[in-house]
């Protein structure tokens, strides 16, 4: 039995030791919106927060998570970010949209400005098959201006 | 009341849309809802949108596929609401005893003077009418329709990770399958010692493991140990390029001296995000399928072969490019939903998708030319060798349904001729964005862009265009692209046409600019989008993003070795809309084999 913090909730399962969080997210808490892309960790679609960081769950098994905050995007609400995304009209397919989203969050609470640098290292393993990167640049700069605006 | 594609509910005054093609991140819901909000003068967020089952008999041909979409279902949907506004107008005016024309239908309502219906009142009385001759609303009164701040639709779902897609299908089972380690090996046993918690079935391909969680399947793949004979050990993409290269055809020589270049265009696999999935039951003579399919009519038709009863659910896909066209993955899903008698979803994972995909197929241009004083080309000949397609072997077998199927696409004023030697595909091949007008045009371009002369980029293209739309588009670009205009390069098709200008500023960076007129644009936003996303699939291209085989197996096994753009891969892009009078054009394929001509010549 392994004991998960997810989205401010104690969640307890059942699963192989060896088991990729990504797969206990997706198919035992039917957090889904976590996709899978690679399962290597260079795509970035399955791209989370654990303890304010961008955190790959298809890295990371399930028995190292014990006492880690996990944040998935099922845990993120009306989030500046996402209003950004909606303002952008950023999406195509919208898959990897949820990974690019905790990225930027977890971005934004590091550097709250960032530069073009700062974004494209941050985002780097976050892959868009769509090529909507010119909209989610926009709507990086949009969500630094909500969250000003916001402070 | 209502009709295939728009229905009012009498009870809620709902509308609900019906949207017949599946939705690959093309943006076709949205495109949709903004022809039924248009005509039944209602916003798009109050409509309620549905994904249409697999049924040609009822929807007509649902294919995404092609570029024509648009094309093909703008004027039946907006019909279909047009005859439903129309109806509801019958219904009020027939209540009031005013003549029709005397009544307007505007924000779910049919008024009359300071009277109202809305349509929610009207609906049971207006499904009991006949109707007249129907008028679509026309362009000049459009509101919703070529409105360019009309956003797509479903992104709230997609922000908030509740979007479900093929891959979040709910299953009994699922399964990985261990594929051949070569190319065509036949699997012939396993030692399943290491294997927990998974069934194994023996495919005529290979040998899928099937379990209760998708981690227990991917671990049994991992710890069966498999053995296969027989197929093509030896394959070498090298090889195959030396071959393609020595069966380029004859095609023509001028007299006198003329230029020649060979050009070469890589195989490419698509990569969709979401890897190939699907989930199927079968109980009986009975099959239903929940799959991300490109082409939900033909895919119905398919498995009709087998079955009585038919369900194909296209659910949404996470990216297809030409991928989920293949039907593969969707019947080793059937085959395997009736082996079990349980509910199975089969994922194929990125190696598995980058390994045996339906790749592009690989091709040797070789084009000549002579030239006038100027430089300028005067006779062209472009050779190609080539591969088919495999699913469509029979078509693009043929030389000459190539040739007809290519001719006219050139756009300038140069008279010549395109051959094609068409060779037996090594390893399968399908459609990629696109298709061959990726290289033909890469060729062409590359070709043209090359010849030493006086004029610019701009200007060579220009003496050579009569294509008044082209020319149009062209001029369009330059005006707005800022800067030298190092590399270009056009297309048409589809009904549409493109330039593109890109150049490399001092900074290092790249600016890319397009034009594109579509003819009428009814989701401008989903324009931009469109043309874009092309953009940067060119970018990947010109970067390096290429399958190669050796020793009969696809070197590349993920986005490590197989690179995509990444964010900071992006270019400053900028999209000009032309305004254009021309008909509706189709637009997602028509944007790459320009960009990957400009790119190509600028990163050379």
């Amino acid at each position: 039995m392994h004991r998960l913090h997810i989205n401010g909730e104690i969640r307890e399962v059942e699963a192989d030791p060896e088991t990729p969080l990504l797969w206990v997210l997706r198919d035992r808490l039917g957090l889904t919106g976590t996709k899978y892309g690679c399962g290597v960790g260079f795509c970035g679609v399955c791209t989370s927060i654990v303890d304010g960081q961008a955190f790959k769950p298809c890295q990371h098994t399930v028995a190292d998570m014990a006492e880690q905050d996990v944040l998935t995007i099922e845990g993120v609400e009306d989030h500046p970010v996402q209003r950004a995304w909606l303002d952008e009209d950023v999406t195509q397919c919208g898959y990897c949209q949820p990974g690019q989203i905790m990225a930027t969050i977890a971005l934004l609470a590091k550097h709250p400005d960032p530069t073009d640098e700062d974004i494209d290292e941050a985002l780097r393993d976050n892959i868009c098959r769509c090529g909507t990167y010119p909209r989610i640049r926009k709507a990086i700069r949009n969500a630094v201006a909500r969250m000003k605006a916001e402070a | 009341m209502g009709n295939p594609f728009v229905r009012i509910d009498a009870e809620s005054g709902r509308i609900t849309v019906t949207v017949p093609v599946p939705d690959t991140g093309q943006g076709v819901r949205t495109a949709v809802a903004m022809m039924v909000a248009e005509e039944l003068r209602v916003p798009v967020e109050s409509l309620a949108i549905e994904q249409a089952e697999g049924d040609p008999d009822t929807y007509g041909p649902q294919m995404s596929a092609n570029s024509n979409t648009m094309q093909r279902v703008h004027e039946p949907i907006r019909t279909a609401a047009a005859t439903v506004r129309h109806l509801l107008v019958k219904a009020a005016a027939r209540r009031w005893q005013v003549a029709e024309a005397e009544c307007r239908a505007v924000d779910g309502f049919v008024r009359h003077g300071d009277s109202r219906f809305s349509y929610r009142e009207l609906a049971e009385e207006a499904a009991t009418l006949t109707p007249g001759e129907v008028e679509l609303t026309p362009r000049d009164e459009w509101q919703v329709l070529g409105n360019p701040a009309v956003k797509r639709v479903d992104q709230d779902a997609i922000v908030t990770g509740r979007l479900a897609y093929a891959i979040d299908q709910a299953s009994d089972l699922v399964a990985v399958i261990a594929r051949p380690p070569w190319i065509g090996a036949a699997p012939t046993d396993f030692d399943a010692t290491d294997v927990r918690d998974a069934e194994i079935v023996r495919l005529d391909n290979g040998f899928a493991l099937l379990a209760e969680d998708t981690y227990t399947a991917i671990k049994a793949r991992e710890n069966l140990k498999t053995s296969w004979q027989g197929g093509f050990p030896d394959a070498d993409s090298d090889q195959w390029l030396a071959e393609l290269e020595a069966a380029l055809p004859t095609g023509n020589t001028p007299s006198g001296e003329f230029i020649e270049k060979i050009f070469v265009t890589p195989m490419l696999a698509h990569a969709p995000m979401e890897p190939p999935t699907a989930t199927a039951k079968v109980d009986g003579d009975a099959v239903t399928l929940w799959a991300p399919v490109q082409a939900p009519d033909l895919m119905r038709n398919l498995l009709a072969e087998d079955f009585a009863t038919v369900r194909v659910i296209p659910t949404r896909a996470g990216g297809a490019f030409g991928r989920k066209f293949e039907t593969d993955f969707v019947l080793e899903a059937v085959q395997l939903a009736r082996h079990t008698g349980k509910t199975v979803k089969v994922l194929w994972t990125r190696d598995d998708d980058i390994q045996h995909d339906s790749y592009r197929p690989l091709s040797v241009h070789r084009v000549r030319a002579t030239v006038n004083d100027e430089g300028l080309p005067v006779w062209r000949d472009h050779a190609v060798s080539t591969w088919p397609l495999s699913s469509m072997l029979d078509a693009t077998s043929n030389p000459q349904m190539l040739k007809m199927m290519s001719a006219g696409k050139y756009p300038y004023d140069v008279p010549g001729e395109t051959h094609f030697a068409i060779t037996p595909p090594p390893i399968r091949t399908g459609f990629w964005r696109s298709v061959y007008a990726g290289q033909l045009v890469y060729a062409d371009e590359m070709f043209l862009s090359g010849l030493e002369m006086a004029h610019n980029q701009v200007e060579r293209r220009l003496r050579l265009l009569a294509d008044q739309r082209v020319r149009k588009v062209l001029e369009a670009a330059a005006e707005a692209h800022d800067g030298e205009p190092q590399a270009v390069a056009c297309h048409r098709d589809y009904g549409s046409v493109i330039a593109v200008i890109a150049e490399t500023r001092h900074d290092g960076r790249t600016k890319i600019t397009a034009a594109v007129d579509v003819g009428t644009a009814l989701h401008p936003s989903g324009v931009r989008q469109q043309v874009e996303g092309a953009i940067m699939d060119a970018i990947s291209v010109a970067q390096g993003a290429r399958i190669t085989v050796r020793q009969g197996k696809v070197v590349q096994k993920s986005f490590g070795d197989y690179p995509w753009a990444r964010i900071g891969d992006t270019p400053e892009i900028e999209v000009a809309v032309v305004a254009s009078d021309a008909p509706v054009g189709g637009l997602g394929e028509l944007a790459y084999p320009a960009a990957a001509a400009a790119l190509g010549f600028l990163s050379r």
